[in-house]
């Protein structure tokens, strides 16, 4: 049969077997969807996307499905239309992937939740939108799927609608990708004025790249992608329930940033200006995201601010010029950190909602799946040699140390690298081992297969999942071959190196030490005191403003003071003056009188 | 007043003003000016209230002092020439004595200042004898020697006249006192224009004195003196005082009225002299005094009064309505469109 026929096919069949469950109500009569036959179609879209990755790893073959025109614009085309390229036909079964492990799992997690079946339409809603992100052939179906991930987010992160931070939080993510649309926004109407198209494989120009439509994609990804600047929504919306935090904060939705950058590729690679902002800001973020983890004590916080740090690693690698690099890390990230968010669910849904490391301990004997597969994601971060992470941390690595960019952004990483280590065993020693520090009766049982099967489900991808990309696709540039041993060892040695400051300082709390503050402590855990700064300054200049120009220079000056009020004032003091003036004495006028005539006469 | 002193006032005016206005040398106009000033002594000092004592001591000073002046510029005239013609006033200290004296006795800045309170101290009719009958000979003594006099002192006295009138006018509430100092910006408008066009100060002066002369008479019938009695003046004469209003503001200079007329013509024709700044100056302090106009058509007309009135409409009658008042008020309010009847003749 025709491979691109049965590519094709598979691709739609996929994507309206996800739609089905939300538009099929619409047209006929059925029965309401139920959470575990939503659950049963992710699965089958699942296996049926594995057609289209499997054709194009073995043939290699790409297409480009267009359907139905908008005429809206006579000379302006905006089809649907669809691309299966390398990026989306290994996205595709991806997010499926660990959709359905997550979608298992909050069987099990929101149980208890009245509006569950609305839970479950959120959540596929919101994948629809992302595969229609990640299969758009035009800016144009890409931003229906951007803004329709960040309306799913705000409206899934504020689910628990009633608590006043969770509100707070989905404000807090709508605004900052606000302002990350606009860039977007920006580049997109750069594009239809100047390339008049909307399309990225038509939107090339042999020379440089003007550097404005760029700016806008990178603001645009900061946005989304919680970069530096814009990232203070990541950890926010930790408030949101964790299927929420597993699938849209940590494999899709944020990734969708660094996604957008990796399609319009070709126009980034001829701007070194932008790919130097790329690398500097990605840097930026994983070092500083990576600080804050330090300190942080409550478990989804950690791994919101590990998410933020691998997304300023993919940011680098997008300013390194290696978007396929980029898109694998993606890929295998996405395993390891939805199974890191969902054993963290499996520990609070177990231990009543307690969310805080240092009231847990000891949980690898009550919970021995969901712990040793905590370990696995932990060490997956890390980098642990031929581990799913191994294979696209350390070939980052590897090609930032043999390029001749950036060297600080090189430090950076480096640092970063080396901190992620010992967050991530910070939490294992203080969650897993040791006595433990929970309350008495704490009822702990995973003997849920809804549990453990889709815990263990991403386990196994988090292993294999980086040796079956590498063995089966290509690299699109050549990957560095050669580089001095300590170059080759770097990664490992400052894990390693962040792995033993972490055993020296859990060691340290076996004796009583007198806690001290110091600054380098409370800047990382005040994440930098970057909320209070800005959240309070911005707002509070714009008001200022307003009022400055508004009442002050508008209202009072030029209606009142300047116009009529201050007019009708000046008048009053002339008339005040002169009426004085007029005293009835008749020596007084009569002098006046005399003096004007002096006056006149001898001017003359 | 007993009839004989009013026959032989009334007869000693008539005949100052005509002997002064008929005139062609300097005693004769003199001779006029003083006539009229002894002449209106006794009717200002009528009520012999103190304040219409002190009103006619005031005016007398002032004036005879003006008339002195003129004598005085005459003369130096006389000296240095050998003549006494009117017309032919060439000596330069003369011809500014003679500007002072003739605006000291008009009342244009800054030798204003008796003229409020003289008109303050005189009843009504006297009062509208004073605005209009008495300015008479001045105004003719400065169109026959409008080539004499001084162009620049004489534009800085009718600017400063039409600003000082409409400063302190709006700081009034007595009407003889608004009126005296509409009556000085008035003259302000007149005196401006004499260099350039005589014919013009003419037409002021008598759409002037149609229009005062109007307003007097209104605010006799109702014997309103004050604003506060001007606002409960509806209830005694409710007709007079819609066109009270109209013709307060045709006295503003607002179009659809005479009074419209010689503005615009000024105006116009300081525009063609190159004195637009002149021209804009003017037209922008008389804005003062439509402020006060229009504060009086307010009071009168526009509001009720913040104190209730006895009944709407007084029953009494013990109005002198005189029937010049409609003719005056009719003309006040309709002339507008006759205006290119009225231009040529003058």
């Amino acid at each position: 049969m025709d491979a691109t026929l049965l590519l094709n096919t598979s691709t739609l069949l996929t994507l309206t077997i996800i739609l089905t469950p939300i538009l099929l109500p619409l047209i006929t009569k059925t029965p309401p969807n139920s959470p575990p036959t939503i659950t049963r179609y992710v699965k089958t879209a699942f296996i049926i996307s594995l057609i289209p990755m499997t054709l194009f790893m073995y043939l290699g073959t790409e297409s480009i499905i267009s359907n139905w025109e908008w005429k809206f614009i006579m000379n302006f085309k905006i089809p649907l239309s669809f691309k299966i390229d390398q990026y989306s036909s290994m996205f595709l079964p991806i997010a499926l992937f660990v959709t359905w492990s997550i979608l298992q799992f909050a069987l099990w997690y929101m149980a208890s939740e009245p509006y569950i079946t609305k839970f479950f339409s959120y959540l596929l809603i919101f994948l629809i939108t992302m595969l229609l992100l990640t299969t758009a052939n035009n800016m144009f179906l890409l931003f229906i799927g951007w803004e329709g991930v960040g309306i799913m987010s705000f409206l899934l992160i504020g689910w628990w609608h009633a608590r006043a931070e969770a509100n707070t939080a989905a404000l807090q993510a709508v605004l900052y990708n606000r302002i990350g649309d606009i860039g977007l926004i920006l580049s997109v109407a750069w594009l239809a004025s100047t390339m008049n198209t909307w399309e990225i494989q038509q939107a090339f120009l042999p020379s440089q790249t003007p550097t404005l439509p760029l700016l806008g994609l990178i603001l645009a990804a900061t946005g989304k992608s919680a970069q530096f600047g814009l990232h203070p929504w990541l950890p926010a919306a930790m408030e949101g329930p964790t299927p929420v935090s597993a699938l849209l904060h940590s494999s899709t939705m944020v990734v969708a940033g660094i996604f957008l950058l990796i399609r319009t590729h070709p126009m980034l690679a001829t701007n070194p200006t932008a790919l130097t902002l790329c690398l500097c800001l990605g840097a930026l973020s994983t070092l500083f995201a990576a600080t804050c983890a330090l300190t942080q004590n409550d478990i989804k916080k950690i791994i919101a601010f590990s998410t933020s740090s691998q997304l300023g690693l993919m940011m680098v690698t997008i300013g390194l010029n290696l978007p396929q690099l980029a898109f694998f890390h993606i890929s295998t990230h996405a395993f390891f950190k939805a199974m890191l968010f969902l054993c963290s669910g499996s520990i609070i849904h177990n231990l009543n909602g307690e969310q805080d490391i240092r009231k847990m301990g000891s949980l690898q004997k009550t919970l021995p799946t969901t712990t040793s597969c905590l370990t696995i994601g932990n060490l997956a971060l890390m980098g642990t040699p031929f581990l799913a992470g191994f294979y696209s941390k350390d070939l980052i690595i590897e090609n930032l140390n043999t390029s001749y960019l950036n060297s600080w952004a090189l430090l950076l990483t480096l640092l970063a690298t080396s901190f992620t280590a010992t967050y991530s065993l910070r939490l294992t020693i203080l969650v897993q081992t040791g006595h433990t520090r929970l309350p008495p009766i704490t009822p702990i049982n995973e003997n849920n297969p809804l549990i453990t099967n889709p815990i263990t489900r991403l386990a196994l991808g988090s292993i294999l999942a980086g040796f079956l990309i590498t063995s089966f696709i290509l690299p699109s540039k050549t990957p560095p071959m050669t580089m001095p041993p300590i170059t080759k060892f770097a990664a490992i040695l400052v894990t390693l190196l962040g792995i033993i400051l972490a055993l020296e300082l859990s060691n340290m709390t076996h004796t009583f030490t007198h806690p001290q503050q110091n600054t380098p402590f409370n800047f990382s855990s005040s994440l930098g005191y970057f909320n209070p700064l800005t959240h309070r300054i911005s707002s509070s200049n714009l008001l200022n403003t307003g009022q400055k120009i508004a009442t002050h220079l508008i209202d009072l000056s030029w209606y009142k003071k300047i116009g009529p009020e201050g007019l009708a004032d000046l008048q009053r003091i002339m008339s005040e003056t002169s009426t004085p003036m007029h005293s009835g004495l008749i020596k007084t006028y009569l002098s006046t009188f005399a003096l004007s005539i002096l006056i006149i006469l001898i001017f003359h | 007043m007993n009839p004989h002193a009013k026959l032989i006032t009334t007869a000693s005016l008539i005949l100052g003003t005509t002997i002064t206005i008929t005139s062609n040398h300097w005693a004769m106009a003199w001779t006029g000016l003083e006539i009229n000033t002894i002449a209106i002594i006794p009717m200002i000092s009528k009520s012999h209230h103190p304040r219409a004592i002190e009103a006619t001591i005031k005016y007398f000073l002032v004036q005879a002092a003006a008339s002195a002046s003129i004598l005085f510029s005459s003369l130096i005239n006389a000296w240095s020439t050998g003549q006494w013609d009117i017309t032919q006033l060439t000596n330069p200290t003369s011809c500014l004595l003679l500007t002072a004296a003739i605006a000291m006795k008009l009342g244009l800045v800054p030798f204003h200042f008796w003229f409020p309170e003289v008109l303050q101290g005189s009843s009504l009719t006297t009062a509208l004898l004073l605005s209009t009958a008495m300015k008479f000979p001045p105004i003719t003594i400065l169109l026959l020697t409008s080539n004499s006099l001084n162009p620049p002192l004489l534009t800085l006295m009718a600017v400063a006249s039409a600003a000082l009138g409409g400063w302190t006018g709006l700081n009034q509430t007595q009407l003889r006192k608004i009126l005296a100092f509409s009556s000085i910006s008035h003259l302000g408008w007149m005196t401006v224009i004499i260099i350039y066009a005589p014919k013009l100060t003419l037409l002021t002066f008598l759409l002037y004195t149609l229009l005062t002369s109007a307003i007097f008479l209104s605010l006799n019938t109702s014997h309103t003196t004050k604003l506060s009695t001007l606002m409960t003046s509806w209830t005694k004469t409710p007709m007079l005082n819609a066109t009270l209003m109209l013709i307060l503001l045709s006295l503003a200079g607002l179009p659809p009225f005479i009074g419209f007329l010689p503005k615009w013509l000024i105006i116009q024709e300081l525009t063609k002299q190159e004195m637009t700044s002149t021209a804009l100056t003017l037209a922008l302090l008389s804005l003062l005094s439509l402020f006060f106009y229009l504060r009086l058509a307010y009071s009168s007309s526009i509001t009720l009064p913040p104190n209730s009135t006895n009944q709407t409409k007084h029953w009494y009658t013990n109005k002198n309505a005189n029937p010049l008042i409609a003719i005056l008020t009719s003309l006040s309010i309709l002339l507008l469109p006759l205006s290119p009847l009225i231009l040529p003749t003058i």
